[in-house]
């Protein structure tokens, strides 16, 4: 059975952003800080419109900070 | 105060649920298995003992908790009170602010993975606790009757709270995708 995961360049993005906190982004996106840190582990999945909206504030297209990654189990 | 800040509230609230539940349901099910038979005042008695305990710890807390983050309601507001309050008054702004955080769902800062976590947790607590409730409710007044139902349908509502408050508990340590 394959796992699909989704991958993401949060970390690289908040860097280049005037290495923005974790904090901010959750202040503009409207989640907490360990949400964005779940995010950014991997370990959460975001909602289509958070995902969007990430985009949306870092001004990138999406796939540029989420890649869908498929691999074997 | 450390942790205080890297765990998110609701995370904090399934923490004090599940060792709330889990000390004061332990000691409940203690007693009623030690006294064995006994008059309905005392199990009455026992009961509420045990809920007011519950109600008292988890609200206090809980205030404490909704305080310290900020973001949550009203948070300046309960932060003077509590300054300026003795232990019993915190106790009595403790289970009314417990009331509110229940009644407005989601408390403090609660987003979209809290949540999740929350309906997941919640679906597989719903599924053990209809379990529970089939084997008091459709099995047992065959072959029992009185305290035994009602202890019996107790322990089932407590094993769903725990699991539930657990299931919590290990999905924000581990994930919510996982």
């Amino acid at each position: 059975m394959a796992n699909l995961r989704l991958r993401n360049n949060l970390r690289l993005m908040r860097f280049l952003s005037n290495e923005m906190t974790q904090a901010e982004l959750g202040e503009r996106l409207g989640v907490t800080r360990q949400t964005i840190a779940a995010i950014e582990a991997g370990k959460y999945s975001p909602t289509l419109e958070t995902a969007f909206r990430l985009a949306d504030i870092f001004q990138k297209p999406l796939e540029e900070i989420f890649q869908w990654d498929k691999e074997s189990a | 105060m450390e942790e205080n800040l890297s765990m998110p509230a609701k995370e904090q609230f399934a923490w004090v649920w599940l060792s709330t539940m889990l000390v004061t349901y332990a000691a409940y099910f203690t007693s009623v298995f030690t006294i064995g038979e006994t008059t309905a005042l005392t199990q009455i008695g026992l009961f509420a003992a045990t809920t007011v305990v519950q109600v008292l710890v988890i609200g206090t807390v809980s205030a404490v908790i909704a305080v310290r983050h900020k973001g949550g309601p009203q948070s300046d507001e309960r932060d003077q009170l509590i300054d300026q309050t003795t232990v019993v008054q915190v106790l009595v702004i403790g289970t009314v602010s417990a009331v509110i955080a229940v009644r407005h769902k989601g408390g403090p800062q609660s987003d979209e993975r809290d949540q999740l976590i929350d309906q997941r947790a919640t679906r597989a607590a719903y599924q053990l606790l209809i379990c529970g409730m089939i084997v008091v409710g459709c099995l047992m007044p065959f072959n029992n009757s009185g305290w035994r139902i009602f202890h019996a349908a107790v322990f089932s509502i407590a094993v769903s709270e725990i699991v539930r408050h657990g299931l919590m508990v290990s999905m924000y340590r581990r994930g919510a995708n996982g």
